[in-house]
């Protein structure tokens, strides 16, 4: 029983690690950091949003699809990072796979580009 | 060509009635007639070839049932007894459907009727044919089963429908009887062949076995139980009851099924079974008993009643008791003999009463004729043959086969063959006398009709005459011609195995005093004057008798209370037995509890499950995971176990 | 490896996945006027693709690294699911052209899901079957939800949607647990340790993790407790979908269900038994009581395929390979009633606009006889009167049942059906004997009359057909690949 609780250790440490990294850096950046607000940092980002406000709240859903857009091809790149290291080892096999995927991928882009989901308005 | 007889009716009723509504009814008769009469032309080649060439056969057609022990095959035996059914049946059915097609012809429903009557043609031709028990039961249930459509044929008219199911009914009474007949065959014989079981029979004689607690000897009980079909089927006395109701038949149909074949099944039955009945002499007893006591006690119904149709019914009724007394006392061929000469003068007078009936545009009752006799001297001359066979005038068909009936009873030499013997000679009393009232009401005399019907009535179409001319010359020739074969020097030759007789009644029947042979034949003209001297001479006289002897007139006009008394003893307690069980047993016992209770049931179940689908996501996903939960929970319990 | 090989084998599987994308690629520089195009292009991808699948490999054939597997149960169950879906997609395109659903996504979506459904039936793997299931589920998803504009359409969408996340969420847990326990998430792999151990009994992790599985697949199937999507679904989708979810991903699910019990799991029997006896008494029950009170006839035929799901369970509660051959004559027998029924529904208009109460069906025989004929044959074939085909689909799976000494499940199963009938009957009494009201629109369409035409021979000759074509044999043969491993 030792054996196996010994075995998750280090998942511990890094848990610890983490909870302590993250609370010694929210705390001091309120004890440490300035505050100095004034009407440019009070006023609404560009996007239209308030930069102080309750976080449930309507939005466009315009922006919903381009963070879909984005995570699809943000993984896409996540994939490419792997596959470019390895490429030696993986071969002609890896390469097409790869070139595969992406033309699938690719089909997905025209898509969504002649659909206009590109374009803002 | 011995199939073919047997099937040609059927194929006729097929397509006659499946196709007659769309092919028109010309077509029908047609379809139905053309089969029958080949029929009748074959069936008299094989009375020629089995009767007289001796050339009886068995034909296996397939087998029918075979489970365990019970073996049932189709087969079509073919002896001499066969081939006399099979040639009365054909020839007399071919006459009634030719009639039919002129008495019908003005019916909306032609198509069914003939497919009807050609159906029946075909099972009691199975019936006469029958190898084994099951088959012969096919044939008798068949024929019962078209008996009860044609009674019904008018099925508008509730009476009809009363009469269909009141044959119906009483027929099942005698059919229940027969079945636990068939079952006590089998199981005594452990088989149905008519074969195996004749041969077995001499062996089993005077054993006895345990029937509803009793231990009774098997040839009795089990002859006993299947005259009870016979008595149903053959209207003898107890059972008779829907024989003159059935009258509200069309008339052919009367003249076929209630006169000339169904109604003798009955006695075909038990001379077909005579190896049987041969060993179970208490059995003949009570068959010499009921038969002689309903010869007379329907010839006295006979004598009272208006209606011409049940005149010659009861008569009928009267005359097959006559047969199961010849059977009664052995006299096997005698029966037969008789049944074939009446089923040609007994058809004859069905179809002349319904000539005479077509002719006064749906009269029956006799009180409104009259005075017929110019106006249809064809049919007058045809009824007055009939009639004169029927009351046994020498020379005449019935007079042969009448006389060795009532002679072969008496030289039985029982008691019992006393008793039928001085009935059957008031019987011969009371036929001729109701025979010649009926003549005398329906053709002689002064008319009682209204002017205008009598204006009106006509002789009857040469079509139906013409089967009338072919039934009397049997009425006439068919006793002196047979009667050499059928019960004189050639019997024995002539029915070859097909009747087991262990006495020779017969032979002694020859030589029995001169005064036995006469005194029916005198008792048939005591009876013709009687009638003319009542209805001719001294018109008065039938009414002052009848209130003379008024409690007994009635007893007998109501034809001895049976109805009434079936009335209060079966029919109305059923009633109320009936109407009881179904409110209260299985309205609200069965009902409320079972289909109904459980309808009531699975609709409140319906609507407590439609409820639980309330739409919200939550409730779904709560629903899946107690499901999951409880999955798991019972996999662990059942786990660890 | 010999990549050729594999790529031969799963050559329906890549020929319907290659086209689908072509025929994206092409709507979208087509547009909208398309879809009519696009439909009937998808009907022949199915088309070729069943052809595809039987010409492919006789026999159990495995591809990539042991992910893949092609068997005569695969093959069969494909052939029945595409088609299924060739028929609803057919259906949809009178549909979709009259009542406004005009995008050409409609066919390559359900290209799409078909796809997947192949997948599903060919996963050798629990990872190649959560693909399966995903790319299906995610495309029925938007099909539920196609029509976007109408409020029970999206309803319908996004409640399919969360709880189908949530069982592919316990169905991942479930396998988690599997691997975890058993160290592989390859069929065979699981099956050989489950083999080795099946002295002392599967660990406890295994069975808890079977259970997340078997939750997981009968969410899919719509059997009880996991089945209180499918009535909102099908009453909010849009006719032809519903059509197609009743047909299609029924009978992949199924396959699936089948072979993810009987091949890894296969020497667990004794476990699931009862887990798959309960789910299936349970959906018979729902299924037929539940329906009666049901006034919209999508909604009862929800809750007919709910039933119907249970009796097929019937057959995988049996475990032999009678019982397999009961499910896939099942399935094929509920193919061609249900698409038949399916159709009968959407001739159901009246001045262009479609009706769905039950009661609008009154006095059909009178207004448009041939279609109440139609109706009431599918009607008393999914009662189970003989001789139409719903009688042997109940006759083989119940005999499977009495085979595996199920009797309390063939009783009350039969005992429900009873119940069954009474909906069922109920339609047949309102055509036939109820005074009529105005007529629906005439005519149905070509599509539509030639479907119910065909579906409705098949269900009313079914006696006929198994005795001119070796159904029932090719449904043993497909039932004893399973056995053969």
């Amino acid at each position: 029983m030792d054996q196996l609780l010994l075995e998750y250790l280090p998942i511990l440490i890094f848990l610890g690690l983490a909870i302590g990294l993250s609370a010694v850096m929210i705390g001091a950046s309120f004890v440490v950091g300035p505050n100095r607000p004034d009407v440019e940092k009070n006023s609404p980002y560009e996007c239209g949003f308030e930069p102080f406000d309750d976080a449930r709240m309507k939005f466009d859903v315009r922006f919903y699809l381009v963070a879909i857009l984005f995570i699809i091809f943000d993984l896409e790149v996540a994939f490419l990072f792997p596959w470019a290291i390895t490429l030696g080892d993986i071969g002609v096999f890896g390469f097409w796979s790869m070139v595969v995927f992406l033309a699938i991928l690719t089909v997905g882009f025209v898509y969504e580009w002649r659909k206009g989901a590109l374009e803002w308005e | 060509m011995f199939t073919a007889t047997i099937f040609l009716p059927l194929l006729g009723a097929i397509i006659a009635g499946f196709f007659g509504n769309r092919l028109g009814n010309r077509f029908a008769q047609l379809v139905s007639v053309l089969p029958m009469l080949a029929s009748a032309v074959f069936s008299c080649v094989i009375l020629f070839w089995v009767g007289f060439q001796g050339q009886s056969q068995t034909i296996h057609l397939f087998t029918w049932i075979d489970v365990g022990t019970l073996e049932i095959s189709w087969a079509l035996r073919f002896d001499t007894l066969t081939a006399v059914m099979v040639f009365v049946v054909t020839v007399v059915s071919a006459m009634v459907h030719v009639y039919s097609i002129g008495y019908m012809a003005q019916d909306p429903h032609i198509p069914r009727f003939m497919a009807y009557l050609s159906l029946f043609t075909f099972f009691m031709l199975a019936l006469v044919t029958a190898d084994n028990f099951v088959q012969m039961f096919f044939g008798w249930e068949g024929v019962g089963l078209c008996s009860y459509l044609l009674i019904g044929f008018w099925f508008q008219r509730p009476s009809a429908n009363a009469a269909a199911i009141k044959a119906f009914i009483v027929n099942r009474i005698g059919d229940f009887g027969f079945m636990l007949g068939i079952f006590g065959v089998f199981y005594a014989f452990g088989s149905l062949d008519f074969d195996t079981v004749f041969d077995a029979v001499p062996g089993v004689a005077g054993q006895s076995f345990n029937f509803l607690g009793m231990n009774v000897d098997i040839v009795t009980t089990l002859c006993l139980l299947l005259f009870i079909g016979a008595m149903g089927k053959s209207a003898q006395i107890g059972l008779h009851t829907w024989l003159p109701d059935a009258m509200e038949g069309p008339t052919p149909v009367s003249a076929l099924i209630h006169a000339a074949t169904m109604v003798t099944a009955g006695v075909f039955m038990v001379v077909r079974l005579s190896p049987m009945y041969e060993f179970a002499p208490i059995a003949l007893t009570v068959i010499v008993f009921v038969g002689a006591s309903t010869a007379f006690f329907a010839a006295t119904i006979g004598l009272t009643q208006w209606d011409i149709k049940r005149v010659i019914a009861y008569s009928t009724c009267s005359q097959l008791g006559y047969m199961f007394f010849a059977v009664g006392v052995g006299a096997y061929p005698a029966a037969i003999f008789h049944l074939m000469t009446h089923a040609f003068f007994k058809a004859l007078l069905f179809l002349g009463s319904g000539s005479v009936i077509h002719g006064m545009h749906d009269e029956q009752d006799m009180r409104r004729m009259g005075g017929l006799f110019p106006k249809m001297k064809v049919t007058a001359a045809l009824m007055w043959i009939g009639s004169l066979s029927l009351a046994g005038v020498p020379l005449f068909a019935g007079f042969y086969s009448k006389d060795i009936i009532l002679e072969s009873a008496f030289a039985a030499h029982t008691g019992m063959g006393l008793y039928a013997y001085w009935l059957g000679i008031a019987v011969a009393l009371m036929t001729a006398f109701y025979s010649w009232r009926l003549l005398f009401l329906t053709f002689h005399g002064k008319t009682r009709a209204d002017d205008q019907t009598f204006d009106e009535v006509h002789e009857s179409p040469p079509v139906i005459i013409a089967p009338l001319l072919v039934l009397a010359l049997g009425a006439i020739f068919s006793g002196w011609l047979a009667v050499e074969y059928f019960v004189g020097d050639q019997m024995k030759e002539f029915w070859g195995g097909s009747i087991l007789m262990l006495n020779n009644v017969i032979e002694e029947a020859h030589h029995v005093p001169d005064w036995v042979v006469w005194l029916p034949t005198g008792m048939a003209a005591i009876g013709i004057a009687a009638a003319w001297v009542m209805y001719m001479a001294m018109p008065g006289l039938p009414k002052q008798l009848a209130t003379a002897i008024r409690p007994v007139y009635r007893f007998v006009f109501r034809k001895w209370y049976f109805d009434e008394l079936y009335d209060m003893i079966f029919v109305r307690p059923s009633f109320y037995l009936g109407h009881g069980l179904w409110k209260s047993g299985d309205g609200d016992v069965i009902d409320g509890v079972g289909p109904d209770g459980i309808a009531a049931a699975t609709r409140n179940i319906a609507g407590r499950v439609g409820r639980m689908q309330s739409g919200y996501l939550y409730h779904y996903a709560f629903a899946m995971l107690i499901g999951i939960v409880g999955f798991a929970t019972w996999f662990l319990f059942g786990f660890f176990q | 490896m010999n990549l050729t090989a594999d790529l031969m084998i799963a050559s329906p599987e890549l020929f319907v996945a290659i086209a689908a994308m072509f025929l994206l690629i092409f709507g979208v520089f087509q547009g909208n006027q398309s879809t009519r195009l696009v439909s009937w292009l998808g009907v022949g991808v199915m088309f070729i693709a069943a052809i595809l699948v039987l010409a492919g490999p006789v026999g159990r054939v495995v591809a990539f690294n042991d992910l893949f597997v092609v068997d005569g149960f695969a093959n069969f169950a494909k052939i029945l699911l595409l088609l299924g879906a060739a028929l609803t997609l057919i259906l949809a395109v009178p549909f979709n052209a009259r009542e406004g659903i005009p995008q050409f996504e409609y066919p390559v979506l359900i290209l799409f899901a078909v796809l997947g459904m192949m997948m599903m039936v060919s996963a050798n793997d629990l990872i190649s079957l959560y693909l399966g299931i995903e790319l299906q589920s995610l495309s029925l998803y938007v099909l539920a939800a196609i029509r976007r504009d109408a409020v029970r359409s999206t309803e319908a969408g996004l409640k399919y949607f969360v709880l189908g996340a949530l069982s592919s969420g316990i169905l991942l847990y479930g396998m988690t647990l599997v691997y975890g326990f058993a160290g592989s998430t390859g069929f065979d792999d699981l099956a050989a340790v489950f083999a080795e151990s099946a002295g002392d009994g599967a660990p406890i992790g295994v069975i808890v993790g079977l259970v997340f599985i078997i939750a997981g697949l009968a969410f899919k199937v719509s059997a009880v407790p996991f089945h209180m999507w499918t009535p909102d679904v099908y009453e909010g989708a849009p006719t032809p979908i519903t059509a197609f979810f009743a047909v299609a991903p029924k009978i992949a699910a199924m396959a699936l269900f089948v072979r993810v019990m009987l091949e890894p799991f296969g020497d667990l029997f004794d476990q699931w038994q009862q887990v798959i006896w309960f789910i299936s008494l349970a959906s018979m029950i729902l299924g037929s009581f539940a329906a009666i009170n049901q006034t919209n006839i999508k909604r009862l035929m929800a809750y007919s395929s709910i039933s119907n799901m249970g009796f097929v369970l019937v057959g995988l509660a049996a475990g032999n390979e009678t019982g397999v051959q009961g499910v896939l004559l099942y399935l094929t027998i509920y193919l061609f009633m249900n698409v038949g029924t399916f159709a009968c529904i959407l001739a159901m208009r009246r001045q262009g606009r479609m009706v769905e109460d039950i009661d609008q069906l009154a006095g059909l025989s009178r207004t448009n006889p041939k279609m109440a004929l139609a109706l009431a044959i599918f009607m008393f074939s999914m009662a189970g009167i003989p001789p139409l085909a719903g009688f042997f689909g109940k006759l083989y799976v119940f005999l499977a049942a009495i085979e595996a000494e199920l009797y309390t499940l063939a009783v009350i199963g039969l005992l429900t059906s009873v119940v069954g009938a009474f909906y069922y009957l109920r339609i047949v009494k309102l055509m036939y004997f109820d005074d009529p009201l105005d007529a629906f629109d005439q005519p149905v369409g070509r599509e539509i009359s030639t479907i119910v035409f065909g579906t409705s021979v098949v269900t009313a000759l079914f006696a006929i057909i198994i005795l001119v074509f070796p159904l029932l044999d090719s449904a043993a043969n497909a039932a004893a690949t399973l056995f053969a491993v």
